[in-house]
């Protein structure tokens, strides 16, 4: 542990890993209480699939054709807000077998992405980085992406934390109020597909519901209230994020597989206190 | 008032193929306390949902204080059926109260500190002042059912539309629960979804049977006849004397 705290000081690209775990802990901690209270955990894995789809396109196009302008990340934004629109408009209009349509989704998104990854040369080393992530290749440019994002998904929930909090609750109610339910079912799985691929540099596809999902679970067993359960859940983001990193330095293991262990083992261990 | 809160005429419903309502004409009057029962499956629900504009009628009119359902329900205070609610969710009795202030409040930020006040004075007006904080998991039955009804309250609505508030409740509390809606009664009109007609029918004036069709019947007819009709022959009634009802 020592080891990392020097190398820390020195390693600009472990710099960058930290922050990029403390920024995108903001975003995990608001849109992943909304997960876990509205119940979305499947949907939000779907579009969290459907994004290598996107990554795999954006690769692909880069490398055979020459659009240096779309990049996998730029990719992975399109990719997640389409597969958050598609599966949020199928889930309202589908009355039945909603799993299994999402399902159908989660698995062409990985399909398309790993046909365009095949077609691409080298591709071997980007399709595990995108399925596992590599926290520890974060550039300054993905930096100010993030806390671009940060600024966008934190200002929305601010600015719409009553009808959310409704919406979450009883969106039949708030439906009879005046609210436009649909209109922030949409907005909410948009800030989930922003924040998924905020994620995906952090820990990958795969395990992205995990970070999404878990330390929200955990907060909501001691918080009263939805404002206090995002901040406990980005401050728990945080802590995993940075204690991942940090524990797999010195003995080289995968970062984000690291952080996504030390979640489940909290998350289970926090099943033992009495539910406040 | 010239428009009834709510006036039903001719209207049918079916869910494709299964008819659910078949030409169902009802008029409540202003300030009535109406109790709506019938069997699981009859279209109590149906018809609730259509009146709050959330389910539209193949046929047939509703007006909701003589407009449109989806514009006239903003006069409509609702409780949900107690278990389409996560027992567990975040929230604080006063933040579930202030759910009633949508639609009234600006729609950008926070609530205002006068949604507080009126979700604060909507609790005191259910007796539940004091537990403005306590999360709604940590609340028993009958006090997570006073919140709901606070928060259908707060939007100040003229028709207080309740479907199955007291399934859940000893019958303590739900005597309590009913004393509460007769005195609001007072002010606003009161409609009640219940299985127990029994129960009920010492505290409203009429009865709304809804089983595919809908009768009306005041309470004075109440009787074994009726009660027949709608559950069939092997239902055994519970009398409620005057002592017991009042004392």
């Amino acid at each position: 542990m020592g080891e990392f705290f020097q190398a820390l000081l020195h390693h600009s690209f472990l710099q960058h890993a930290l922050l990029a775990g403390l920024l995108a802990s903001v975003s995990c901690g608001i849109v992943g209480t909304y997960v876990v209270t509205r119940r979305i955990t499947y949907l939000a894995g779907g579009i969290a699939h459907c994004v290598l789809g996107g990554m795999g396109f954006a690769r692909y196009m880069q490398v055979v054709h020459g659009w240096s302008f779309l990049t996998p990340m730029l990719g992975a934004l399109l990719a997640a807000l389409a597969a958050a629109f598609i599966i949020g408009w199928v889930n309202i209009k589908a009355k039945e077998r909603i799993d299994t349509v999402i399902s159908a989704f989660w698995g062409m998104g990985m399909a398309v992405g790993i046909l365009f990854i095949s077609k691409t040369p080298g591709y071997g080393e980007d399709l595990m980085s995108y399925l596992f992530g590599n926290i520890l290749l974060v550039t300054q440019r993905d930096l100010q992406l993030i806390v671009g994002l940060d600024v966008l998904i934190a200002g929305t929930a601010l600015l719409f934390h009553k009808q959310f909090v409704a919406v979450c609750f009883d969106e039949e109610f708030a439906r009879l109020r005046g609210i436009n339910t649909q209109f922030f079912y949409f907005l909410m799985l948009a800030l989930t597909a922003l924040t998924v691929v905020l994620l995906v540099s952090i820990v990958g596809i795969v395990m992205v519901i995990v970070l999404l999902t878990l330390p929200a679970a955990i907060a909501g067993r001691f918080c009263l209230r939805m404002g206090s359960m995002m901040a406990l859940a980005a401050g728990i983001c945080a802590v995993l994020t940075s204690a991942g990193l940090a524990v797999s330095y010195q003995p080289d293991l995968p970062a984000g597989a690291t952080i996504i262990i030390l979640a489940g083992v909290t998350y289970l261990a926090s099943l033992a206190f009495n539910k406040r | 008032m010239a428009n009834p809160p709510i006036q039903i005429k001719n209207l049918d419903f079916a869910y494709g193929p299964v008819t659910v309502l078949e030409d169902a004409c009802l008029t409540i009057a202003d300030k009535e306390f109406i109790c709506m029962v019938g069997p699981n499956g009859g279209g109590k629900t149906t018809l609730l949902k259509v009146m709050l504009g959330l389910l539209e009628p193949q046929k047939g009119t509703v007006s909701v204080f003589g407009q449109a359902p989806t514009l006239g329900r903003k006069w409509i205070g609702y409780l949900p059926q107690y278990a389409s609610l996560d027992p567990s969710f975040p929230v604080t009795a006063l933040d579930t109260v202030l759910m009633g202030r949508l639609g009234k409040t600006r729609s950008l930020g926070f609530y205002s500190k006068a949604d507080h006040e009126a979700a604060r004075a909507m609790l005191a007006r259910v007796g539940l002042e004091k537990i403005e904080k306590r999360p709604l998991a940590a609340l028993s039955g009958g006090q997570r059912q006073r919140v709901l009804i606070a928060r259908a309250l707060v939007s100040e609505p003229k028709l207080l539309l309740l479907d199955e508030p007291t399934s859940s409740l000893d019958d303590y509390v739900e005597k309590e629960l009913y004393e509460l809606l007769q005195e609001l009664n007072k002010d606003l009109t009161v409609i009640v979804v219940s299985h127990d007609i029994a129960f009920v029918s010492s505290y409203v004036e009429r009865v709304v049977c809804v089983n595919k069709q809908v009768h009306v019947h005041p309470t004075s007819e109440i009787g074994e006849n009726i009660i027949h009709d709608m559950y069939g022959e092997h239902v055994h009634m519970v009398r409620h004397d005057q002592e017991q009802r009042h004392g």
